[in-house]
């Protein structure tokens, strides 16, 4: 077994070899090695088994949806007078719930002009600052609060960095916790000289919009040449 | 030989099938299958659920016997099914909870694969203990490549990231699961 990490052209090589996809001659070179290399054939055995153990959990999840899909029984014919009425009975339900819970107008407009910002590309090193590529991926995944809390333990070592906090705030802001992001956009957009400063103000805009903020979000000004000024504008429009 | 499979021609297909991981090859074992277990296990004190749980046991049992070659692909996968699953609900049955029930046909089938069984099943619970030490983010992405056989790009577009972002997500994945067994191996050797 190697020792210390596995770097991802070698881990992709025995990827490629044990799911079958490495092309013949490669393959052959890669047998030849392995002949004589007992790292790498410890490697490859591992990651076999490693590959294996994902294959039998998928296995185990398919084979619990058939059996969900199968033991569903279908609705008889007597059951569908009793259907109608509580589905009729369901949409009243559902209707009065909604009228009750209908969102407020910052909240619709934010919910039509909020896109999350994308994240940055997860980098290809597994030890260059792995935290952050870690709450990264959190990210990226949709896991807002879990790379919220990541970003936010790192901006404690690191409470300039204009990226943590921008990135902590965007996590923020997937979580829907409009109060904990809205103070720390405020220190980015105002910080000129940052990249992300732009971006901050737009997501400033919009979560003032969200929290019917009206004011504070009005006075946010957005230079003509700036991507989001026209959207801007016709939000604030919508709210007169 | 009957063929297994409906959309099948030769009995290997449903093995190639398997090993691919197929959901239409799964699924036809499945609606296949199943009945005979089912009636079994309700014929002998077990509910439909019970029914399920024991099959689905067996399915995994057939499909590691398959990828890692220890049953012929000639070989019936009903009569391995029906086998595997029966032997597992004596077992069932002969646990504290069932004891005192009656039992219409108690005997163990024996068969010369016991053995391999017995190996297999072991296996399967190093393989689980192995896949239990993923979360469920390196799950999501892991599944996708390996047992649903998607390419990075596929992925990527269903999950709404960069292709290049699933691949280091999936190295970094498989780099943890690498450093946790080699952290498990060091401690066993310091004990051993």
């Amino acid at each position: 077994m190697m020792n210390g990490m596995l770097d991802r052209d070698t881990f992709e090589a025995i990827e490629a070899y044990v799911l079958g996809t490495m092309p013949a001659l490669e393959r052959e070179r890669f047998e030849e090695r392995l002949r004589t290399d007992a790292d790498l054939l410890a490697e490859v055995e591992q990651q076999t088994e490693h590959i294996r153990a994902v294959e039998l959990g998928g296995l185990q999840r398919a084979l619990k949806d058939i059996g969900r899909q199968q033991a569903a029984p279908a609705p008889g014919r007597s059951w569908m007078p009793y259907l109608k009425v509580a589905a009729a009975v369901a949409v009243v339900l559902c209707a009065a719930l909604w009228y009750l819970n209908r969102p407020t107008t910052g909240e619709r407009l934010y919910a039509a002009h909020y896109q999350p910002d994308p994240g940055l590309p997860v980098a290809m090193s597994a030890t260059d600052d792995q935290a952050f590529q870690d709450a990264m991926v959190a990210y990226k995944l949709g896991d807002h609060a879990e790379a919220k809390a990541k970003w936010s333990t790192l901006l404690k070592d690191r409470p300039k960095s204009d990226t943590l906090r921008y990135y902590t705030a965007m996590a923020a802001l997937g979580a829907g916790e409009f109060g904990a992001a809205i103070p720390v956009l405020d220190d980015v957009a105002h910080e000129r000289t940052s990249p992300f400063a732009s971006k901050a103000a737009w997501y400033l805009f919009l979560a003032c919009t969200h929290e019917g903020d009206t004011a504070r979000a009005n006075a946010i000004h957005f230079d003509p040449a700036d991507p989001h000024a026209a959207e801007a504008a016709a939000i604030q429009q919508a709210w007169r | 030989m009957e063929g297994v499979l409906s959309h099948t021609t030769t009995t290997a297909q449903w093995a190639e099938g398997l090993r691919r991981n197929d959901p239409k090859t799964l699924s036809s074992l499945y609606t296949r299958h199943f009945p005979t277990v089912c009636n079994y296990v309700q014929q002998n004190n077990g509910s439909e659920d019970d029914a399920r749980d024991v099959f689905q046991e067996s399915m995994v049992v057939l499909w590691l016997s398959v990828k890692e070659g220890r049953i012929v692909p000639e070989a019936d996968p009903g009569g391995f099914i029906f086998r595997v699953a029966k032997n597992k609900w004596l077992d069932v049955l002969r646990s504290a909870a069932h004891r005192n029930m009656k039992v219409v046909q108690s005997e163990r089938i024996v068969d010369p694969t016991d053995v391999v069984d017995a190996d297999i099943e072991e296996r399967i619970v190093r393989l689980r203990g192995v896949y239990d030490k993923l979360d469920d983010k390196c799950r999501q992405v892991l599944d996708q490549f390996y047992y649903e056989r998607k390419d990075l790009a596929t992925i990527a577009t269903g999950m709404g990231v960069e292709e290049e972002s699933i691949r280091t997500i999936k190295y970094r994945c498989m780099m943890k699961l690498r450093a946790f067994r080699k952290a498990i191996r060091g401690e066993e050797e310091r004990q051993g």
